[in-house]
């Protein structure tokens, strides 16, 4: 059986070298027969690929998706530098 | 008095268009520069590039850019750069552009910037050729990025990258890969020319707020870190 070190790092280059994802701003855990995603996307179509990238590499583990998807409002408030 | 927006790794594509239109439409009522710190692709594909372009066309403000490693990644960083300047974009790499807002003189000074590590922890250019022409890639940027800096005249000198300049800002991110986010050289560079400000995007775990060892504030602005369309900085000049 792979080690979880190596599935943890594999999952991680395809997630960041897969075209439909090319993500290298998600953080990927593995655990027993669980893998946590966390981190931030842009949107919430690119959060579920994350998924569906994880799942076609490892259909056997149980995904946890906790990625957010950034916000991109207008600020609130300003940093006074003077 | 000049109020600086800024945001880094916003990884456009054709999924993303209008996302940041209705805050970046606003973004004259927050500041009078527009600065982005690279990853504006997800592939650096020319189509995407053009994603780009029209997200932040005719803006009330003037938009300056440096590519990021994702910008590159199609390696066609050249056309990516005309496609934004096609549509105003001032992209900046080894360059500077200036601007004038409320009596107050500002000069931006880009370059990417690549890894290599911080001072005590970093690459040197010895040994294997790829690993010789790594190290010599961030010691040829961060000498562009000194000259372009010496260059400014301005009340407010910013330096503007995509790879962070000192490791304040990366943390949050596994040290082990710090050598991938940033060099110290850029630093270096950054303290040698009288800068007031550094900003620079690539690290989404890091932190907001850093500051580089001769005192210089540094500001990690990747979307992910401050969680809306842009951030403002209000910097005031040594001679307004």
């Amino acid at each position: 059986m792979e080690s979880e070190q190596y599935l943890a790092a594999n999952l991680r280059r395809a997630v960041a070298e897969d075209p439909r994802t090319a993500e290298l701003g998600v953080r990927i855990t593995v655990r027993g027969g669980h893998v946590m995603l966390s981190g931030d996307v842009a949107c919430e179509e690119r959060r579920a690929l994350v998924e569906e990238v994880l799942h076609e590499a490892a259909p056997e583990l149980k995904i946890l998706n906790d990625v957010r998807v950034t916000p991109a409002g207008e600020p609130h408030g300003e940093e006074d530098l003077r | 008095m000049i109020r600086v927006a800024a945001v880094g790794d916003v990884h456009l594509g054709e999924d993303m268009r209008g996302h940041l239109r209705p805050a970046l439409e606003k973004v004259g009522e927050h500041a009078d520069i527009l600065l982005l710190a690279g990853d504006l692709t997800r592939h650096g594909t020319v189509e995407e590039a053009a994603v780009v372009a029209d997200e932040f066309a005719d803006l009330p403000v003037p938009v300056v850019a440096v590519l990021g490693n994702h910008d590159h990644h199609d390696d066609k960083p050249l056309e990516v750069a005309k496609t934004l300047e096609d549509k105003g974009i001032n992209v900046l790499e080894g360059t500077t552009f200036t601007h004038r807002a409320n009596g107050c003189s500002i000069g931006i000074a880009g370059v990417k910037g690549f890894g290599g590590g911080f001072a005590g922890k970093c690459g040197s250019a010895f040994g294997e050729r790829e690993m010789k022409a790594f190290i010599q890639h961030t010691c040829d940027i961060a000498e562009t990025l000194k000259g372009a800096l010496s260059e400014l005249d301005t009340d407010i000198k910013v330096a503007l990258t995509h790879y962070a300049p000192v490791p304040d800002t990366l943390r949050g991110e596994p040290p082990e890969i710090y050598p991938f986010l940033g060099s110290y050289l850029l630093g270096e560079a950054i303290d040698a020319t009288g800068t007031h400000l550094a900003v620079h995007g690539h690290a989404h775990f890091g932190t907001e707020q850093g500051m580089t060892p001769g005192g210089v504030r540094v500001r990690n602005v990747a979307q992910p870190i401050i969680r809306s369309a842009y951030a403002v900085y209000v910097l005031e000049g040594t001679s307004s």
